[in-house]
């Protein structure tokens, strides 16, 4: 095995010139006062100071999280069934399954999003349908509703890939001895199959959790310009605002968050990584 | 038994339920793909004009074309390379591996924004020309992490023995690798490949600020088109979606057949790299044979020095057929790239990304002014300049026209329902009918600081350009105000289409937009305050880097002619900076002759021109947002 060990340092370069270089211009703005002189830097706390001092700011960063998680354990409680569903149907549908969750990712998520602004509006498709039976019309559009149910439906399919990739090939006869040992089917699936597909759900998290928590086209839509979430505040400072140097902090403050939670993540993962070795 | 086809049973169920979930906003797109109207949210009879315009449209076919080879090949070499990395971190020491894993996490969890920044100054500083390649890269880039978190769960699981017992047996490492490890790890490869193509199709920003010189995808396409909601972007994505699905038929069809004739096993996954192997030269066939681009007599060369003319414009913001009759008349191509934002187009400018003609804004015009930026005017080159309206002549910021010539131009006002709203309250209250509770929870508010903070200051009687912070604090504290009290909507282009809709009974909108509301829904009127408003104005300028000076000048001459500011301005909506085309259209028999919103007010002494001030539009840009985030 040793041999595939050196695998690893041609990515290693790759990630130096290609990650690491970019982002150490980036940082370089953050600890740095704006100037159009580029040679001169002036190191300063500020960027860091004004945006964790200020109320308002720390109301969006938390507000941003809020929906991440919720966006994120959603994603699980459903995906993980979809995904279920399919690897327990016979392996040929299942791909087929698959490509038709994955199709709709392939069309532009602004396009994707301006749908959803047409079908919540108020006298929007879902009104109209529910107005046939009687109920609503519910005043979606703009709402908490709106921003998660839009970044469910743009980040659930990662989650499902990554569980149903895991469920896959799972080997089947782990459960015929488990139930042949006495185990029930809820045991089956507690003790076996969801420590099994755990690493799958774990990827499934960091794909879901890293995109929401910065996402800035979903909030905007579906939640109108007063959806302020800390990916909204970023963009700005680059795109409108040309603060690029109270951008940098704001993400390099959101990168260390969101490093402390997936260590945190990775910490839980270990126990169940080992249970699953044991079996 | 039972309890098996229960659970089966239910898990239909939960498919079917999940794919409705799925395909409604893609039903939703396919269907406005043929409405009669420009209108994304209300249908208007069937019709196939967006499908006309869309195959018309040389730009979106190339997008297409760029797309597609793109995604692929990022796709192939991304999936090798993150498999193989996969692989070898799954061996190494454990400090390399958490080191790596953390460094591949960056660009999944950085805001696109800022590893789009970051790569285009990585490689404007490495100089390497910007387009194909540097696309390709960029998007390899930001692929293999998340090739590697989908493979690396299934290593986990893999046990390390397996590769050993075969080399035992005899097996070559590469042998141990492409029979053992990676038939293994099989899924966890699909779906990092599946993940790394819709990231590639669906990317944006990273695209936007990595590309240059006309090599644009689809995604570019759509975000610089919002601008003005244009619905041959779902035909777009309709014929996308066709070309996937036919793709996927293919693919699942073709095992199939050969199942039938005996083979089994693996022979999708071949077949699958056949298709996309037989679509990747297919597309690319096609693709090299459009982009061969047009004729290029040789006196275009011999007069200006060059065939080429790289023109950065507004998206939606110019005729039908203002590119193409202008390559026809004088021989040469024109590549066109779109922007969003004045500070968008700054950026790639500042990158020393090399353009022939922008069309920036006022303000913005005044910044690349100071920063030397800007090539001087040979206006003895530009003749048409007589055509110029009165309104935009000897504009503040550069009153000589020694750096630009405008090319649209208008104003800031209030659009309301008159059916809903009393005109005479508009008129007398001004832009404090954002103040009026009536109103409350009807409004639009056009999402930027600039205009936010004009409309507050103006409403108080201070001047727009103020630099005094206790008179931007007063403008702060009318804005909470109305934000706290008026449940205003902040929106941007979408204000097009949900006043034309009538969603909202009044918005704060420029007075183009107000032109293509008011034609759309005539319940709306337009009313600029007497407490006055931001006339503002989008000129051509030749920036100092430009390749192409001589044929810049031309187009900039060009575009003043009656048959190119006429064809501008009658798709647009926005004020034409011709003076004969803007008295044409709003004549009696004009176009927008009963358009009280296509002619901005002139000569008032209330109106204010933009300057330009970095340091306080960061105060005001700050100050909105908290705005807008305080509830």
């Amino acid at each position: 095995m040793r041999q595939f060990r050196n695998l690893i340092y041609p990515y290693v370069g790759w990630l130096a010139v290609m990650v690491v270089v970019p982002m150490l211009m980036i940082l370089l703005y953050a600890f740095t006062t704006a100037g159009n002189d580029v040679t001169t830097f002036r190191f300063t706390l500020d960027n860091f100071v004004r945006f964790l001092t200020d109320v308002v700011f720390l109301d969006v960063l938390k507000r941003s999280l809020l929906i991440a998680v919720a966006t994120t354990i959603i994603c699980v409680l459903l995906g993980y069934p979809i995904a279920y569903a399919i690897a327990k149907g016979p392996e040929k549908s299942g791909f087929f399954w698959i490509m038709l969750i994955t199709l709709p990712t392939w069309i532009n998520m602004l396009v994707r999003t301006y749908a959803w602004v047409g079908i919540l509006q108020d006298d929007g498709l879902l009104n109209s349908f529910l107005g046939l039976f009687g109920i609503g019309p519910f005043h979606m559009i703009h709402t908490t509703f709106a921003v998660v149910l839009g970044m469910v439906y743009n980040f659930i399919p990662f989650m499902i890939l990554q569980i149903h990739s895991s469920l896959a090939k799972m080997d089947k006869s782990l459960l015929e001895a488990a139930n042949d040992l006495g185990a029930n089917p809820v045991q089956c699936f507690t003790k076996v199959t969801l420590p099994l597909s755990l690493p799958g759900v774990l990827s499934g998290i960091t794909l879901v959790f890293l995109p929401a928590v910065s996402s800035f086209f979903i909030p905007k839509l579906l939640g109108g310009g007063q959806y302020v979430l800390v990916g909204n505040v970023i963009e700005t400072q680059f795109l409108t605002s040309g603060d690029w140097n109270f951008g940098s902090a704001i993400s390099l403050i959101m990168a260390v968050i969101i490093m402390l939670s997936m260590w945190l993540t990775r910490k839980v993962d270990t126990d169940p990584a080992a249970n699953g070795k044991g079996a | 038994m039972d309890n098996k086809k229960k659970t089966g049973i239910a898990g239909k169920v939960l498919l079917a339920a999940t794919m409705i979930f799925f395909y409604l906003p893609i039903l939703y797109i396919i269907v406005f793909s043929f409405n009669g109207s420009r209108s994304l949210t209300h249908l208007d009879g069937f019709s196939l004009r967006w499908y006309e315009k869309m195959f018309a449209d040389s730009t979106m076919m190339e997008a297409v074309v760029y797309t597609i080879i793109i995604a692929i090949l990022a796709t192939i070499i991304s999936t090798i390379a993150g498999t193989l990395a996969a692989i070898g971190m799954s061996r190494s020491k454990k400090i390399l591996r958490n080191l790596v894993e953390q460094v591949n996490n960056l660009p999944i969890m950085n805001p696109e924004i800022v590893t789009a920044i970051g790569l285009l100054m990585f490689f404007s500083a490495i100089g390497i020309k910007k387009g194909f390649l540097t696309l390709l890269l960029a998007h390899i880039m930001f692929c293999i992490p998340y090739v590697i978190l989908s493979v690396m769960p299934k290593l986990r699981s893999l046990d390390p023995n397996l590769a050993d017992a075969a080399m035992d047996l005899g097996a070559t490492p590469f042998q141990a690798l492409t029979k053992v490890i990676v038939p293994q790890i099989m899924p966890g490869i699909v779906s990092g490949a599946l993940v790394a193509f819709t990231m590639s199709f669906d990317d944006f920003i990273i695209s936007y600020f990595v590309t240059g010189n006309g090599v644009q995808n689809i995604s570019i396409l759509v975000y610089t088109m919002s601008k003005r909601v244009n619905p041959s972007i779902n035909a777009l994505s309709t014929l996308v979606i066709l070309l996937i699905t036919f793709a996927l038929i293919v693919v699942n069809v073709v095992p199939v057949i050969r199942e039938k004739q005996g083979k089994s096993g693996q022979s999708f996954s071949k077949a699958g790299i056949a298709v996309c192997a037989a679509v990747l030269i297919a597309v690319g066939g096609f693709g090299a044979s459009m982009l061969r681009g047009g004729t290029s007599p040789e006196d275009a060369v011999a007069k200006y020095g060059s065939n080429t003319l790289k023109l950065y414009n507004w998206g939606e913001y110019m005729g039908e057929n203002l590119i193409s009759d202008f390559e026809k008349e004088f021989g040469v191509d024109v590549i066109v790239e779109y922007f969003d934002s004045n500070e968008m187009m700054y950026t790639k400018i500042q990158a020393g990304d090399a353009y022939d003609v922008l069309v920036p804004s006022d303000y913005m015009i005044q910044r690349l002014m100071n920063d030397d930026m800007l090539q001087k005017l040979d206006l003895s080159l530009i003749p048409n300049l007589d055509n110029l309206a009165e309104g935009v002549q000897n504009l503040p910021y550069d009153p000589n026209h020694d750096y630009s010539v405008p090319y649209f131009w208008g104003s800031v006002g209030i659009v309301y329902n008159h059916e809903n709203v009393d005109p005479a309250a508009v008129e007398e209250q001004g832009y404090n009918i954002l103040h009026n509770t009536d109103y409350k929870g009807r409004i639009y508010i056009y999402d930027s600081e600039r205009d936010s903070f004009m409309m507050a200051l103006k409403a108080l009687g201070y001047s727009m350009n103020t630099d005094n912070m206790d008179e931007i604090y007063a403008a702060y504290d009318w804005l909470l105000e109305m934000n706290d009290t008026m449940a205003p909507v902040y929106v941007t282009d979408e204000v097009i289409d949900g006043m034309i809709n009538g969603s909202k009974d009044i918005a704060v909108v420029y007075s183009g937009d107000a032109t293509t509301i008011l034609a759309e829904n005539e319940d709306m009127s337009f009313w600029q305050p007497m407490e006055g408003t931001n006339l503002w104005s989008d000129a051509m300028v030749i920036p100092a880097n430009a390749q192409n000076p001589l044929l810049a000048h031309e187009f900039i001459n060009y575009v003043l002619t009656y048959e190119a500011s006429m064809g501008n301005s009658e798709y647009v909506g926005y004020t034409s900076s011709n003076e004969e085309v803007m008295l044409e259209l709003s004549s009696e028999e004009g176009a927008y002759g009963d358009n009280e919103a296509y002619v901005p007010r002139s000569g008032y002494e209330k109106d204010e021109v933009f300057q330009d001030n970095p340091v306080l539009k960061k105060t005001l840009a700050e100050l909105w947002i908290k705005v807008k985030a305080s509830k």
